[in-house]
């Protein structure tokens, strides 16, 4: 068998044979992975409900404001007795003993009167924003300390790789308790501050303890695509390592940084709503796991108190749950569909 | 009895003392009664009441009880005489396990309570200005092992009193230690020996010696404190096990969860005019899920089952489904206060203005009370008033006068009037409170209560407290928030039915938790001298000043008397509230039908 270069016959072949037309050669050959999988998500179905519904979710976040305009309804404090029946605790206006109330679409919040759906749409809003942040900002330390880690190795690697397992060994949860105390003995005199700062330490903490998982896979790719030939080709003809990292290693390391963040989404959102739920997450924000907490003494006398946050969080965890999945499998070659 | 968790703390109606009280009479008869008016009365006193106790009618014998105390109420940590002062606790106590020199007797016909000599032959002799009362001890009472309890025994367990280290939770520290003599310096029989002169004992005889006149040590002498420890007790194991001398004896005890009480067999009934001996066994279980207590006996599924404390949501998901005739709702000799800083807020006015701000049902409803149910005063019941003794206290008198011609309600428009009287616009005057954060319901009262505020025109700052009981910060002058409030409270239980525990540590110039600093020279000198005259005419005394320092100074406004629910299972027979003990079922009237 005589050596034959590839390249040259298939330049050969293809000239000679034709093949398929040459606009459509050119689309199939200019595609990159992202295209590919984004073209793949496209055909998906339930990636497709998937993203519309989170869709929903993203506009009623954004605009909550002025949706609350447009429904008439706000987060304000009324006086308990202008909505609500004093000798039962339940409202007087809207569900669970009167009809649908249009003033007030998803009924008014037991003992207190607080309009639900200005609630729900402002925990909403908490959630989406707590999520997204924690989200891109443990993204960002993670891959920048796996890129490090996994492509200049050695002692750099070493020193990373201790304190990923070093942050591994942290109690979150712990974390989490102990610094709601401190927050609020250090400004318990300037309460307007202690909102924000509650809601930007728990993002902290959440980042502070979410970019090992993050750092970890990017240097297990990092490792194993520095000893690829394009690489080591870029190495020899003298390319800058800034470049090398973020021109050649980064754009091959887009899909397992796009599985993460899609799969991290949700899990901030429910940690949020589990955190407000004990009681050490936001404070001085409306938040689903919150309500959640006080509406659960309420299930037997007003179910939907409790089904609406539940409901929220449900939908939007399990929608970005599966958007993840697709995504995940989208950027999969072996994936057959 | 003893301090409460404020209104403003929360929705819990009470963490310290959770025990909820009902009207006299059976519970068939008083089920869903949503009245405070008929309390029963209390503080007479009989000493020549004999033993055995008078039968409650229809009362059998036999059957096992079962109590349930649920969260947030985790029972006794301890159940050392000298440290038990909570509501709860000392019912169980008082009622079933420890005798003590004086004890409550209740009326089986009337349902009042009436003291009477329970180890003492009387109520004890005083000597003209109280500074000296003498106790001679019943022949023939016996510990559970059948030794017979001696003077000395008494006088130990007194002394136990005083160690503020080892019971800093228990009453000794607020009636020992400051009435008898020297007991300021004395830290009980571990720490300073034996050796203490205030306390004689002679044959049969105990003699105290006070510092000052101490007119209601018979009174006094109904805590455990005041009652026999074997001579060998370890000071802090001893309340694991404890020796009884009550009707009842321990067979199982784990601390905050469970306490299994069964007939004491060396026990006299004839030497005990208070106490019965009807079912077999009370079990009691502390801190469980409240939902799960309320269903158990809405259910009626524990037809013998007690429930401490059911929870407004729980008994609202009952009475709409019509099945709360196992639950009884009763008062607690109990009152929450805002106390203004009498520093601070100095003009009468503003102070009238702030009880006219307040929207009671509103701050109550937002934190998970149910007005005229859980909470109550003059807002939902005109006869009750708006002063500081709850009702069913001697001498007391419902305090609900017109101010500039208006009762008080929450009325924002009076409100403004009486700001523009002493010289204030709308939106000048700042009034500041903090509130427990650490609840929804907290934070959703403390909201109501700005609204509130703010229509009067008031311009409000309110702080968030989660680092524990808001008694830090009222009770702390050093505390950073504490000179930032204007604002403070306290609620308060009488310790007996006798207006001298419920007024000095509220009005007294420097008192504990007269927390808004109260002080006024007059006052002072009326309490003194109510002090020195006779027993019969105190109480009036008492409620006459109750009546003019309100007038005059509007030195706290109350938020609420506190009332509770119980829950009585179908096959329990003669269920009594005992407002004696701050709120909690009369365990030595109760028996299985």
């Amino acid at each position: 068998m005589g050596m034959t270069l590839p390249t040259l016959d298939l330049e050969v072949h293809d000239e000679v044979q034709g093949g398929p037309e040459l606009d459509e050669r050119k689309g199939i050959a200019g595609r990159s992975p992202a295209r590919i999988a984004f073209d793949r998500l496209r055909k998906d179905w339930v990636a497709v409900v998937c993203f519309v519904v989170i869709l929903f979710f993203v506009v009623i976040a954004v605009f909550a404001p002025l949706l609350e305009n447009l429904f008439g309804v706000s987060t304000d404090t009324v006086l308990a007795s202008t909505r609500v029946d004093l000798v039962t605790g339940l409202p007087k206006i809207g569900p669970p003993n009167h009809g649908f109330d249009p003033s007030h679409p998803f009924g008014v919040a037991p003992a207190d009167g607080t309009d639900n759906l200005a609630v729900w749409m402002r925990g909403c809003r908490t959630s989406l924003l707590l999520a997204l942040v924690a989200t891109v900002g443990s993204t960002i330390i993670g891959v920048v300390l796996g890129l490090m880690a996994g492509f200049m190795g050695g002692v750099v690697d070493a020193i990373i790789s201790f304190v990923i397992d070093l942050f591994l060994t942290f109690p979150f949860l712990l974390a989490a308790l102990s610094v709601a105390p401190i927050l609020n003995e250090r400004y318990a005199t300037e309460p307007e501050k202690l909102g924000n700062v509650s809601f930007y330490v728990l993002i902290g903490i959440l980042v502070f303890f979410g970019w090992m998982y993050v750092a970890r896979l990017v240097r297990g790719e990092a490792l194993a695509l520095r000893e690829r030939e394009f690489v080591k080709a870029a190495r020899v003809i003298g390319v800058p390592t800034r470049q090398i990292l973020f021109k050649e290693i980064l754009p091959n390391l887009l899909a397992p940084i796009i599985v993460s963040i899609s799969l991290g989404l949700p899990s901030y959102v429910a940690l949020e709503a589990g955190l407000s739920y004990l009681g050490i997450g936001v404070t001085g924000r409306e938040s689903w796991g919150v309500t959640i907490n006080t509406a659960t003494k309420y299930w037997e006398t007003y179910p939907l108190y409790l089904i609406e946050p539940v409901l929220g969080i449900a939908i939007l965890v399990v929608a970005l749950n599966l958007l993840g999945d697709a995504i995940r499998d989208a950027f999969d070659p072996k994936t057959r569909r | 009895m003893r301090r409460k968790k404020a209104l403003v703390a929360g929705i819990s109606a009470a963490t310290l003392a959770i025990a909820l009280a009902a009207c006299g009479g059976g519970s068939d008869e008083n089920g869903g009664s949503d009245s405070f008016s008929n309390v029963e009365g209390a503080g007479g006193k009989n000493p020549e009441a004999q033993g055995p106790a008078p039968d409650v009618p229809g009362a059998q014998t036999g059957g096992d009880i079962t109590v349930l105390a649920p969260d947030p109420d985790d029972g006794p940590t301890s159940l050392d005489p000298a440290g038990l002062w909570s509501v709860t606790d000392n019912a169980i106590a008082q009622d079933l396990l420890f005798r003590s020199l004086t004890t409550w007797q209740q009326d089986p016909e009337t349902g009042e309570y009436t003291l009477v000599p329970d180890l003492a032959t009387d109520l004890g002799t005083p000597n003209e200005d109280f500074t000296e009362w003498k106790f001679t001890l019943k022949d023939g009472i016996k510990w559970e092992n059948g030794d017979p309890v001696t003077a000395e025994e008494v006088a130990f367990g007194i002394k136990r009193s005083f160690d503020a280290d080892t019971f800093a939770t228990g009453p000794g520290t607020a009636y020992s230690k400051p009435y008898f003599d020297g007991g300021d310096k004395y830290n009980g029989p571990y720490a300073d020996g034996d050796n203490f002169p205030a306390i004689e004992v002679d044959g049969n005889t105990l003699t105290f010696h006070m510092s000052s006149p101490f007119p209601e040590m018979d009174y006094y002498g109904i805590f455990p404190a005041i009652g026999p420890v074997p001579l060998d007790a370890k000071a802090p194991d001893y309340g694991l096990h404890p020796l009884s001398t009550g009707p009842y004896k321990i067979q199982q005890y784990v601390p905050n969860q469970k306490l299994v009480l069964v007939k004491n067999d060396q026990w006299d009934p004839d030497t005990d005019p208070a106490r019965h001996q009807y079912a077999d066994s009370f079990t009691f279980e502390f801190g469980g899920d409240p939902t799960v207590a309320a269903k158990t006996v809405e259910s009626d599924s524990g037809s013998t089952t007690l429930v401490t404390n059911v929870e407004g949501q729980d008994y609202t998901a009952a009475k709409q489904a019509g099945n709360d005739q196992n639950m009884v709702v009763g008062p607690q000799p109990c009152t929450s206060f805002v106390m203004p800083n009498y520093t601070k807020v100095k003009e009468l006015e503003v102070r009238q203005a702030l009880a006219f701000a307040y929207p009671y049902e509103d701050v109550w409803s937002a934190a998970g009370e149910l007005p005229g149910v859980t909470r109550a005063n003059g807002v939902t019941d005109p006869d009750l008033g708006f002063g500081l003794l709850p009702p069913g206290m001697a001498g007391r008198k419902a305090w609900n006068p017109e101010i500039d011609g208006e009762t008080i309600q929450f009325d924002p428009e009076h409100a403004k009037e009486l700001l523009k009287k002493a010289g204030y616009e709308p939106g000048e005057y700042e009034v500041s409170f903090v509130y427990d954060a650490t609840t929804p319901q907290g934070k959703a009262g403390a909201e109501q209560r700005k609204l509130g505020y703010e229509q009067s025109g008031f311009k409000v700052k309110m702080y968030p407290y989660t680092a524990g009981s808001l008694y830090d910060v009222w009770t702390d002058p050093e505390n950073k928030l504490y000179k930032k409030i204007n604002l403070l409270g306290t609620a308060w239980c009488q310790d007996w039915p006798s207006p001298a525990t419920f007024l000095p540590p509220i009005l007294e110039t420097g008192a504990a938790y007269n927390t808004g600093q109260f002080s006024e020279k007059s006052v002072d000198d009326e309490m003194d001298r109510i002090r020195t005259l006779p027993v019969d005419e105190q109480a009036d005394a008492w409620g006459e000043l109750e009546q003019t320092t309100m007038t005059d100074y509007q030195p706290v406004i109350n938020v609420g008397y506190y009332q509770g629910i119980f829950g009585v299972g179908s096959g329990i027979g003669g269920f009594n509230n005992d407002t004696t003990v701050g709120g909690a079922p009369d365990y030595r009237t109760t028996y299985v039908k």
